[in-house]
């Protein structure tokens, strides 16, 4: 373990699991949270949502506490789609497969971040795919931030923009095909190495392209009513898009060894609103097509090396995934995997989500407070057994 | 206003479905194989459609066919006319939601062929179950299906819903059309539909 | 002459009886109201329609009451009745006197059903504040008319500080701006059993309307006050609709419509003491009446429904569905939401149409009267979404079912689709006419006649036949509705929580957050009183506190023995005095 030890809080907070709370650098036992359940008043009503309706992506269920319109408070169900994963005592290259269908729309950082922690554990020098990698997770990030936007322009019920955007998804999706060979980065990441077909990533049309209808977007006055000053939260807990959009300057990026970026300037937002997210994202895009053009220039397609000297070892690693900090704990015994654990960004952006509904939003709120912090069920709802 | 110019300046092209474009994963594979496949989707040398989850290590090789799916029934026509989806979310992984969603990107535009997405079980023709089975969904999938008007579909859509994939295990169901592939691209869900209607021969 | 006042003789006997009898003394009520109309009522003599409107509402609460009194106990029903006499008397008088006799004769048991029913009797001490305010009030305007014209008959003045001050005392009473602000009228209103509260606010407040037009008709033109008036109206219209939309309380609902109702007759009234041509004055004093009427039949169907379902709040009130109530209730909804066919309608058409015909005379009375026309319409907006309120959210009881009570609903709607049809034999000839060649027959069509441009016409009897027909064709077509009854998607889990009143109709407390002073305060949602109404408490409690004081000095029982024997003792006086004079 190169980047963490075992002990007390040390630096920001960067989510919990089920065994433990993981900060910057420490991994700590985990305190129990304690989920009162929100009593309502007589002329309230409990507004139930999901966990199977139209407009939700994936099953979660939300209970809202309403005096009609307003929001007093929330709690969100996210258990009814928990899988449990049999991972424990599998080779890493099995374990691989599985790690990859944690969250399929982000499976670059989830895989690299697994990976990263292998090789931390068995001590193997990756330095050779940093490059390759940073590319693979910004075009993962590109994807992922036209989806939440996407998804602002849905709850906007703004069909032009939302199409347009979708389009750009699939536009992206079809390069990461061409040059991984999967539209989900499945099978693309191998330890201290991704195959791909690099020289196929272009993207200077996708930025002309997004920029254009970030533009136009920001020119919309009702889109900007829609989401100025709803789902304010600031909270010092926080990660990802969320945390940035409320002036904290939180980036793995930056703060994580993990995977080196050289001189990232982080975009940073005040207010903390919908809005100031849709900034950050929408500047993430722009910023992340610049590193990878940056990057291509100075890649080669060659092969590493991927030796293997040690087959046992604890490692860890954390890296900025689209929404936020993803962290793997992993300990390999005999290139089987004893223990392993993993904090997903999801953990955190759901309680940023359940501050930010709840601090003065009407029902019709709601969609652009979910949208706008991209949180995915599937990573946070998965036992490993 | 606005955005209806843009719209129409933008002028992106729904794309023709026999022009798509080619991908080697998933598609059909061809060939035969010893490799001790991680999901069992090989026996006897040969392969099994439903249990592969495309994960490129076997030597089987990709024929860019996209045509992976079951027909297990015959559908009624009276669903020529519209087709509404409602999709189900047991337990992905979100690359099947994802995908699902993609074929109403522009690209797609399934709208075309009078396929539709609909917010409620009680206004759906078809259910798409999507995931591994989970206990938590199992009897929300249940109820939604006792909601769902006659004449009724159940689609399984990806290797996780029909063989429980690598990850666990399968909806308990009989699908009347298996959309297969980890994750099936959006080619193979539009085709398998059309296909079921009797659009496509 | 004896058998002209032989309802008034019935109507005191039959509170007497009423106290061992109470059925035969409600039956007795109801007859001697039918008597009276028939003596009274004159066709095209429009201050007499106010004997025909008061007459339908005793007769119809009457009937209501013999099955509902029976939670109430022995003294419910001779202060109702005797309540009912104080009106009657209201009625038929011919000065001031007589006038003012039988408006205390009406208050003080209504203060009293109120004392009776709560536990709390700040109620009714607030209720009796507001009351006696307006009784000093007239009083005033009987010695400055008896000043003007040395007589107190009531007869022609030229000077129209009567009319000012004797409408302000009346308007105390019918709960409107400025004594409207503080909720006294349904806070009072709404604490008496619902027949009692049918009757106060469909009757009781249509003296007031009663004594301001016949004093109106009685004084000469002012611009000044009429404008007043509508302004006064106007302010009371908006308030009233939009809490009686959030109000929780349905008889409190009830009360804040009603004030609704009143600041419209009101600013109609403004608009007759303004207007100086005949025509148009003639067209607006119709309106008036029409418009009471309307409201008056409404509301006691409002208050009856709400008493049927035997709760206060619509909290309590739960699931029991009856075909023949909710068609009475829609009808008499409807009416209150200024919908056709029924009358209610046909009062509002005619109020939009009165505004907007004056705005032919230019000037300030015509700016006024189309800013008014409009937000009266504004006004019957929210009155509808309250009304949908009260629609919903009623069709529930969790009394006992009685069947007999949803007979009463169900007359009570059909008697306003009726007076509907026939509205134009009662409106004067000189407003009614007919397009032949659209087929619509001369007699058929109301229109203001007052420019040769028509702002609006009506037809009642081609929109009840219009109407009619569609229902029979969409049935003859479609037949009975073939239901499929399926289980409701609730994100595919059981959830057993209903929609509620109190969040249906939050979004105007959270969008009038100014207005209504709604806000959280540690995760509660508050709705700050008015300070006015907090002011109004200490007032009531010091009046309570100087009462009791007398009470205990000088008779040594309970305030309630002591007031009836007040009310006896008033009656009395005022009964010698006025055979006397
Ligand atoms: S591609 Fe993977 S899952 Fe499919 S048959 Fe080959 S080894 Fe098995
Ligand atoms: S089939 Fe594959 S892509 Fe679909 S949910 Fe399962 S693991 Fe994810």
């Amino acid at each position: 373990m190169k980047y963490y030890k075992f002990g007390n809080k040390n630096g920001r907070y960067i989510g919990s699991n089920n065994k433990y709370d993981v900060y910057e650098n420490t991994i700590a036992s985990k305190i129990p949270e304690n989920n009162a359940i929100i009593e309502k008043k007589p002329y309230e009503i409990y507004f139930n949502y999901g966990p199977s309706a139209g407009g939700l992506r994936e099953s979660v269920n939300f209970s809202i506490v309403t005096p009609g319109e307003t929001i007093r408070d929330i709690t969100v169900n996210s258990h009814y789609k928990r899988r449990k994963i049999k991972i424990i005592n599998d080779d890493i290259n099995n374990a691989l497969l599985k790690i990859e269908r944690i969250n399929g729309f982000h499976t670059a950082s989830n895989t690299v971040c697994f990976l990263l922690a292998i090789e931390d554990a068995l001590d193997i020098d990756n330095t050779g795919s940093n490059d390759k990698r940073i590319i693979e997770i910004e075009l993962e990030r590109i994807r992922s931030n036209i989806d939440v936007i996407k998804g602002l322009c849905e709850s906007a019920g703004f069909s032009v923009p939302e199409k347009q955007l979708l389009y750009l998804r699939e536009k992206i999706t079809r390069i990461i095909s061409d040059t991984f060979n999967h539209r989900y980065f499945f099978s693309a990441n191998q330890i201290n190495n991704v195959c791909g077909n690099f020289n196929k990533i272009r993207l200077n049309g996708i930025y002309d392209e997004f920029y254009e209808i970030y533009n136009s977007l920001l020119e919309s006055k009702i889109f900007m009513d829609r989401i100025q000053e709803n789902g304010i939260v600031n909270d010092i807990n926080s990660s990802g898009p969320a945390a940035r959009a409320s002036g904290y300057k939180y980036d793995a990026r930056i703060d994580s060894e993990s995977l080196t970026y050289d001189n990232y300037n982080i975009y940073t937002m005040e207010e903390g609103d919908t809005f100031s997210r849709f900034m950050v994202r929408s500047n993430e895009v722009l910023a992340s097509i610049n590193i990878i053009n940056k990057l291509l220039r100075e890649i080669g397609n060659g092969k590493n090396n991927t030796e293997i000297k040690n087959n046992s070892g604890e490692g860890t690693a954390r890296i900025e995934s689209p929404q936020g900090d993803i962290f793997y704990y992993v300990n390999i015994e005999d290139n089987k995997i004893k223990d392993l654990s993993m904090v997903s960004p999801s953990y955190l952006n759901i309680e940023l989500f359940k501050k930010a509904v709840k601090n003065n939003n009407i029902l019709t709120d709601f969609f652009f407070v979910w949208e706008s912090f991209g949180i995915w069920v599937s990573e946070l709802e998965v036992d490993f057994i | 206003m606005m955005w209806f110019f843009k719209g129409i300046k933008k002028r992106i092209k729904t794309e023709n479905l026999n022009d798509k474009y080619k991908i080697e994963y998933p598609s059909a594979l061809e060939g035969k194989s010893d490799y001790n496949c991680p999901t069992d989707a090989i026996e006897d040398q040969k392969w099994i459609k439903e249990k592969c989850i495309f994960c490129e290590r076997c030597d089987l090789k990709p024929t860019h066919n996209q045509d992976l799916y079951n027909i297990n029934r015959n559908i009624p026509a009276i669903f020529k006319k519209s087709f509404y989806l409602y999709p189900i979310d047991s337990g992905t992984c979100g690359a099947c939601n994802t995908e699902f969603d993609t074929i109403f990107s522009p690209q797609y535009d399934t709208n075309r062929f009078k396929i539709f997405l609909s917010n409620t079980p009680r206004h759906a023709d078809a259910l798409v179950i999507m995931g591994v089975y989970t206990e938590g969904m199992e009897k929300i999938i249940e109820n939604a299906y006792d909601a769902m008007p006659e004449p009724k579909l159940l689609i399984g859509l990806g290797a996780c819903s029909i063989s429980g994939g690598i990850i666990g295990k399968k909806i308990g169901k009989k699908f009347d059309i298996e959309i297969l592939g980890c994750p099936p691209s959006p080619y193979t869900v539009i085709n398998a539909i059309l296909k079921a209607r009797g659009d496509v021969k | 002459m004896i058998l002209y006042y032989l309802p008034l003789i019935l109507i005191f006997l039959a509170a007497i009886i009423s106290y061992k009898f109470n059925k035969t003394g409600y039956i007795l009520t109801a007859i001697a109201s039918i008597i009276f109309s028939v003596f009274t009522f004159k066709i095209y003599d429009y201050i007499t329609y106010f004997y025909l409107i008061a007459a339908i509402v005793w007769v119809i609460t009457s009937l209501f009451s013999i099955t509902y009194s029976k939670n109430y106990g022995k003294w419910l029903s001779p202060l109702f009745i005797l309540t009912v006499a104080g009106m009657m008397l209201i009625l038929y008088s011919a000065n001031f006197l007589v006038f003012i006799s039988g408006w205390e004769i009406m208050s003080i048991p209504a203060y009293l059903t109120v004392a009776i029913n709560k536990k709390n009797d700040i109620e009714a001490y607030v209720f009796m504040f507001f009351s006696e305010i307006s009784t000093v009030l007239i009083i005033t305007a009987g010695v400055l008319s008896f000043y003007y014209t040395g007589t107190l008959n009531f007869v022609k003045i030229n000077n129209d500080i009567v009319l000012l001050i004797f409408a302000i005392g009346a308007m105390s009473k019918m709960g409107l701006t400025p004594f409207m602000i503080s909720e006294w009228l349904p806070i009072a209103h709404g604490s008496a059993p619902a027949n009692s509260s049918a009757i106060f606010s469909a009757t009781m407040t249509l003296m007031g309307v009663y004594g301001i037009t016949k004093l109106a008709l009685l004084s000469p033109e002012s611009l000044y006050v009429g404008i007043l008036f509508i302004v006064i109206g106007i302010i009371s219209v908006l308030f009233g609709a939009l809490y009686a939309y959030i109000s929780e309380n349905m008889k409190s609902l009830g009360g804040f419509s009603t004030i609704e109702n009143n600041g419209t007759i009101l600013s109609v009234t403004g608009l007759f003491v303004a207007v100086n041509n005949s025509i148009l004055r003639t067209f607006i004093l119709i309106t008036i009446v029409i418009y009471a009427m309307a409201h008056s039949i409404a509301k006691t169907g409002l208050f009856i429904t709400v008493g049927h379902t035997g709760s206060e709040y619509f909290s309590e009130v739960n699931n029991i569905k009856d075909n023949e109530n909710s068609l009475g209730k829609f009808f008499i909804l409807s009416s209150l939401s200024g919908l056709l066919p029924s009358l209610g309608g046909l009062a509002t058409w005619m109020v939009i149409e009165a505004f907007f015909m004056t705005a032919f005379l230019h000037g300030p009375l015509g700016v006024t009267a189309i800013i008014a026309g409009s937000l009266i319409a504004m006004g019957e907006g929210f009155a509808t979404a309250a009304m949908l309120k009260i629609f919903y959210f009623t069709n529930r009881g969790n009394k006992k079912h009685i069947k007999y009570e949803s007979h009463i609903i169900l007359l009570n709607g059909v008697i306003l689709v009726l007076l509907f049809i026939i509205s134009p034999l009662i409106i004067g000839r000189y407003y009614i006419s007919g397009i032949p060649s659209v087929l619509i027959f001369n007699g058929f069509m109301i229109e203001s006649k007052f420019s040769n441009a028509d702002f609006g016409l009506i037809s009642p009897v081609y929109i009840f036949i219009l109407i009619l027909i569609f229902t029979v064709i969409a049935y003859m077509i479609f037949r009975k509705p073939k239901i499929r009854v399926s289980e409701r998607w609730n994100g595919g889990i059981e959830n057993n929580e209903y929609y509620n009143s109190f969040v249906y109709s939050n979004n105007i407390r959270l969008i009038l957050k100014k207005i209504l002073r709604t806000k959280y305060e540690n995760n509660e949602l508050i709705q700050t009183v008015d300070l006015f109404w907090l002011v109004m408490i200490d007032l009531a409690g010091a009046y309570r506190k100087i009462s009791k004081y007398i009470a205990y000095k000088f008779m040594n029982s309970s305030i309630s023995m002591y007031l009836i024997y007040m009310i006896f003792a008033f009656v009395l006086i005022i009964i010698i005095t006025s055979v006397v004079y």
